[in-house]
């Protein structure tokens, strides 16, 4: 329960920092850098949020299909 | 533990963006020195009309660092025995561009400039000094233009990249 609570808040710093980023390369004129460093950031947290779900999948199988 | 490293990281990431943003504070300002010395050569050479070597001391006396030990390079390497100017000149210019942050542009300006040096009578050589200090004029342009957009942003960056990788290994 403590480590949910602790990927939540990464990835809403996560969220922040690339929302600064991409603000700030906007601001001086690098479209195309401030677009690919959100898809990065994008990217990076849809990885962590499928790990945990894989997790959560895993513990639906193991509770109602009884394997592992 | 955890907390130092990520404070020692943060702290390194945001050395390197204020280092990449003071070379970017320090180009135009290398550039200026170095438009400054060209034009104390073309006077030592148009109206004292002294020889390169004499000319590279007078210029040591009056410009700032680096273009002073740059110069400073060329009059003590002509004093050698059989030196080529050319030689010599490519090897100082070598120097120069790991002493201060001029780009590459700069040193293609000055190696061709440096192909001219002591080839050509007065009005040609003043000519090409013309020339080259016309060039750098438009490299300096660029330079402040690059410092005006990028040198915030470096800051700024290498704080938020360490924010962020920090935040990504926690």
């Amino acid at each position: 329960m403590i480590n949910d609570a602790s990927v939540l808040f990464q990835i809403a710093g996560i969220g922040i920092i690339v929302a600064l980023i991409h603000t700030i390369l906007k601001q001086m004129g690098k479209e195309e850098i401030a677009q690919f460093a959100t898809l990065v950031g994008f990217i990076i947290v849809l990885v962590i949020v499928i790990n945990g779900l894989s997790d959560l999948f895993q513990q639906i199988r193991s509770v109602f299909l009884f394997q592992g | 533990m955890k907390w130092i490293g990520a404070l020692l990281f943060i702290g390194t990431t945001t050395i390197v963006g204020f280092d990449v943003s003071n070379k970017l504070t320090k180009r135009p300002k290398h550039i200026r020195q170095l438009k400054n010395a060209l034009q104390i050569l073309e006077a030592e050479i148009l109206y004292s009309q002294s020889p390169l070597k004499d000319a590279f001391t007078t210029i040591t006396k009056q410009v700032p660092e680096p273009t002073k030990s740059f110069f400073g390079e060329l009059s003590n390497r002509m004093n050698e025995k059989n030196a080529n100017l050319y030689h010599v000149w490519d090897e100082a210019i070598k120097e120069l561009m790991q002493n201060s942050s001029l780009g590459n542009n700069e040193q293609e300006i000055l190696l061709q400039f440096g192909r001219t040096l002591g080839q050509h009578d007065f009005t040609q050589q003043q000519k090409h000094i013309q020339l080259t200090v016309n060039h750098l004029d438009r490299e300096l342009a660029e330079a402040r233009d690059q410092q005006y957009r990028y040198s915030k942003m470096a800051k700024t960056l290498g704080v938020l990249s360490g924010l962020f990788i920090v935040l990504l290994l926690i």
